[in-house]
Parts: structure tokens; sequence; C-alpha cells
């Protein structure tokens, strides 16, 4: 083994760094449990938590001010290996120790997977709707669907991160370029009279943009509020610039069509789209209260569930701690509106959400093994003393 | 060899937290029957949706009642739903609690809030013919005042209640004082006294 090799190996086994780890991580945890004030439970997820580093924008320049939950949480995990492989032996007096930390090593694992691969979408559906997709929370997209064809659309979802950057994007199933010329991250919507005398120019030369403005608004990092981006888009053939178009992200602010080349299309700026290979209808929304008030007893939803290969068509109920759970999502009853007509189901993959009780589990079974191996030959110790001392 | 496979794996895995960048997609569906985005409702503009941990209780809106309290009951702060709310202590320490709260409608009804409060008390439920004879009526201040005194509970703590169901408009209001027999029995003069206090809101002109 070269000397690199074995300095490599005696940092990561030592029980130093596992203590400078366990500390920097309760710094971690206090700053962004303080930063929650500002930025809400999800933007703090991101920032302290899902990211190697915390940055600290300088100008536009983000700087690294200290590590994030990933990187303390992977150099606890590569630590805790290290340790299980060179410090402990596998003996049955140890084995107490090595069950808690497997169960260790699986919790952090989990945390990873989750961070990864977890995905959490809205579903809204009024009382006889049909959908096949589900919406996302946060995210939006900048959609150019083809509509020609009588029966089927054809989408392009632009994430909203490509708008943001301005560039223009060349996309091979569309005849033309999307420019987009304007962004706000968050904006408020008002009307335009264009016949007013002295009323400001507008981007849009076509589309509601010439009877809407969007004037920019700060991002809000609220729980129950989301951000609408708006934009200008441009949209440009070979030939020129077919016309620029206001969107926004708003849900009052509806899909506008266009005809380019003998095809028409729509554009709309909206939540972020999952498609399902299956449908979901809402067929009576329940809203039960307690006899003679207003206080909440019960929410539940009755779904139709159908996939066209003709495998599912079933009615489901889904009630607080009761969801569907279907193809590696779980539908959860999360909220309603529209005068109880209109549910929201909370839409979540986590493919690893056993690993926490897995890992809980063996951690347990580990501290009783280990205290119940210390127990026994304390016990066995007291029985033979006596003897020994008369 | 196996450690630096182990900390080439778990590296691997680390380096994947920056490629979740999300890109360009393309798909087809088929035609939707309607068009989804003006479906959902303006107010839906900036929110979520209401979820249903924050679901509001709905408690009577309006002009109110007002009263004044004696003394020596000691007020606590109102509650999202209580309008009014006084503690009465004694020596003895176990205190009895004056909740005011108010809902829209009838709540029920008579029969309803009645036997609630008896079920609090451990009592068996009245029948509807049962209700005339178990209740008084009071005019006070020009409000027709439903009045009740149940003593109920365990046998070594009876609990005593005394309350008063006033409908205001659209929406009822409750007046009750629950707490240990004795102590109530103490209160019961100044709790009819208390309610000679309540009135009607003034009407604007």
């Amino acid at each position: 083994m070269s000397d690199l090799i074995r300095q490599f190996r005696d940092f990561f086994v030592s029980l130093k760094l596992t203590v400078v780890l366990i500390a920097l991580s309760i710094v971690l945890i206090f700053a962004a449990t303080l930063d929650q004030v500002n930025l809400g439970i999800w933007a703090v997820q991101q920032k302290y938590f899902h990211s190697l580093f915390v940055l600290w924008r300088i100008g536009d320049i983000p700087v690294p001010i200290f590590p994030g939950g990933y990187l303390i949480g992977g150099f606890l995990l590569i630590n805790l290996i290290a340790a299980q492989v060179y410090r402990f032996k596998l003996t049955a007096k140890k084995s107490g120790i090595w069950l808690t930390h497997i169960g260790f090593i699986l919790l952090l694992i989990g945390e990873l997977i989750t961070g990864l691969w977890q995905e959490e979408f809205a579903l809204r559906l009024d009382e006889g709707e049909t959908k096949n997709y589900s919406e996302s929370y946060r995210s939006n997209e900048l959609a150019i669907t083809e509509t020609t064809d009588p029966k089927f659309d054809d989408v392009v979802a632009i994430p909203e991160k490509f708008v943001a950057r301005g560039e223009a994007i060349q996309q091979a199933k569309l005849p033309f370029r999307i420019v987009p010329k304007i962004y706000y991250p968050n904006a408020a919507l008002a009307a335009r009279d264009a016949t007013t005398p002295g009323v400001a120019p507008t981007p849009a030369t076509t589309g509601i943009g010439l009877q809407a403005t969007a004037t920019p608004l700060p991002l809000t990092y609220k729980q129950n509020e989301r951000n609408a981006p708006a934009a200008y888009i441009e949209l440009a053939g070979p030939a020129g610039p077919i016309g620029t178009w206001l969107v926004s992200a708003d849900p009052r602010f509806p899909p506008q069509s266009l005809e380019y080349a003998g095809r028409t299309w729509k554009i709309a700026f909206r939540f972020e789209r999952s498609y399902k290979p299956y449908s979901l209808t809402l067929l009576k929304f329940s809203h039960d209260r307690y006899a003679g008030t207003e206080i909440p007893k019960n929410f539940s939803s009755r779904i139709r569930l159908n996939s066209p290969d003709g495998r599912d068509d079933r009615e489901v109920l889904i009630y607080m701690n009761n969801p569907l759970r279907y193809a590696g999502l779980t539908f959860y009853q999360a909220g309603f509106e529209n005068d109880d007509k209109t549910t929201i189901l909370q839409v979540v993959r986590n493919p690893s959400w056993q690993l926490p009780y897995i890992s809980c589990s063996l951690m347990t079974l580990g501290l009783i093994v280990q205290f119940g191996i210390h127990l026994v030959a304390f016990i066995a110790r007291r029985r033979t003393l006596p003897s020994a001392v008369v | 060899m196996s450690h630096r496979l182990l900390l080439l794996v778990v590296l691997t895995a680390l380096g994947l937290t920056s490629c979740r960048d999300p890109q360009i997609s393309t798909y087809r569906v088929p035609k939707e029957k309607s068009p989804a985005m003006t479906a959902t409702p303006a107010a839906a503009a900036n929110a979520p949706g209401a979820t249903m941990a924050n679901t509001p209780v709905t408690t009577a809106e309006g002009p109110g009642l007002s009263w004044s309290a004696p003394a020596h009951w000691t007020a606590k702060p109102a509650s999202a739903m209580r309008k009014g709310s006084y503690a009465i202590t004694d020596d003895s320490g176990e205190p009895a609690d004056l909740s005011i709260t108010a809902f829209p409608g009838d709540v029920g009804g008579d029969l309803a809030n009645v036997n609630r409060w008896r079920s609090q008390l451990q009592l068996p439920p009245l029948a509807a013919t049962e209700l005339a004879s178990a209740t008084a009526h009071l005019d006070v201040n020009g409000l027709h005042m439903t009045t009740v005194d149940f003593t109920g509970g365990p046998t070594a703590k009876p609990q005593r209640v005394l309350g008063a169901i006033i409908p205001v408009g659209n929406a009822t209001w409750f007046f009750k004082l629950t707490g240990p027999a004795a102590l109530v029995t103490r209160e019961q003069a100044a709790f009819a006294t208390f309610l000679q206090t309540i009135r009607a809101p003034r009407p604007t002109s």
C-alpha cells in the first residue's frame, strides 16, 4: 500500500473525523433552521442539505462557505464504512455494534436516494375530470404543443431554467427557434389598454400580451405561495421573427394558439407536468363535518383508476392516512378547493421509503444485542465473583 | 483494492448530485378534453391549494355580543374558537372555566347541544320530549336565552355545567361555565348576574 493511500485511509477511518463531521452537521442544522424564516422549508432543504456546499452569492459569483448536507453526509458515510472495514472485526462480541452501524449506513444511503430520486407532484381534479398527469409544486416549463393531429398533441417541454438563460433554443421537432426576450422569475399580470394615450409599449407583438403586461415581483419563499414566472418569448423561423408572445405560469393565463407553415401550435408557460401511462377520474370528493358544526371530520376522494392496457379499471377511495399506492407512486389526500368540488392529491415517488424503517429496526436490534451481550457477561462475572473470593 | 472501490462508489454517488439538471423533453399525448389551464379557479393563482391541516373552523362573524364579567373572574386570551374565556379559581386549586363561543346556524339545534354537554358530564342523553323540562328560558336585553344546569361526572369529583344558548341573527352563541360542582355552585349567583349583562350589538345607523 502506498503512503498516499495509507494517509487517505487513515484520514477516513479516524474517529476525529467523525467528531468533526458531527460538529459540522450541528452547525449546519442550526443555521438552516434559522434561515428557514427567510427561505421557507423547501429552499432551505435545497440550499443546506441537498447540496455539496452552502453557497453565498457575492454579486453573480456563488462562493462556497460551508460544507452542505451531501458533503457532510457523504463523508460520514465513507467514515462509517471505512471504520467498519478497518477498525471493527466481525466477532460475536461486536455483533451488536455491527448491526447498529449497518443500520446507520442504510439510513444515510436512504437519505441520499431520497434526495436524488424523490419526486413530489400535485394532482388537481375537478369532480368528473380525468387526468393522466400530475403537476409540479415548484417547477415550471414552457410548453410548445403541436395540435395539428386531431387525436394527439406533440409536446416540446422546455424547463424554466432554459427560459431564464435567455439563449435561443433550437429543437429538432420545431420548425422555429424559441428566443426568450425577457424573463421574470415572479411576476404580476395587469390589464393593458392599448388605446389609452401614453400607454407603455409592450415587447409583445401578438396574443394576450397586447392586452396584458407583466411586472416583476420579488420571489416568494412562503410555503402557501408559489412564484408565477412570466416571459416574453419570440418565435423565429428561417425567414425571420414570427412574433413575440407574453406567457405566464399564472394558472389564469390560458395557452395561446398560433399557426405557422400550415400547422397549429399552442404556447404556454405552465406547471411542469409528469405524464402517467394511466388516468385518474375524480368521481366524488367528500368533506365530512362533525354533526352540527363546521369542524372537519374526514376528507376523501373516490377515484376511478384506469389503465389503457385494461389491466386496471377500478374504483379506489383515498382518504387521510389511506393513500393509493400504484406503479411506484403514492397518492395522498392533500387538499381541496373550489367549494369542495376539486380535490388535490399529493403524488410522491420515494424509492427508498422502506429504508428508514429497516435501518431503525436494525439499529434498535443492534443496541439490544450489544447491551444484552454486556449484561449477560456482567451477570456471569457477578455469579463467579463470590466463589472466587470465598 | 476493496477500499478503493468503496471510495469510488461513494464518490460517484455524490457526483450524481450534480447530474440532475432538467432537460428539454418531447412526447406525444392524447388530446385533452378540456383546457385544464383555464379550469383552475382564479383564487389558486398563487396558492398551492388549501391544506387540510389549516382548514379554518368557521366561527360566527359579524357584530358580537358584549358582556361584563365579575371582577374575580380572570380573563384568559380568546382563541380561534373562543370569543371569550375566563378562569375562576378557589383555594382547592382546580379552576372552573367559562367559555364563550359562537358558530353559524343553529349548530344542530338545542337538543344536540344540550346532549353534547350532558355527554361531557357522562350523563345519558335526553329525549326530545324531555328537553323542555330540562331547560329554562330567560329574556335579557332583548335576547332569548335557553339555560341549562346539569351535575354529573365521577361521584368522587362531581362536575357541574351552567350554560346559556343564545340565538343571535344567523348564529348561535354559547356561554358555558364548567368546573367542580362545589365551585360552580358558589359561582351560580355570579353567573346569573353575568347573564343579565349580556347585550346584543347596537344597530349601526
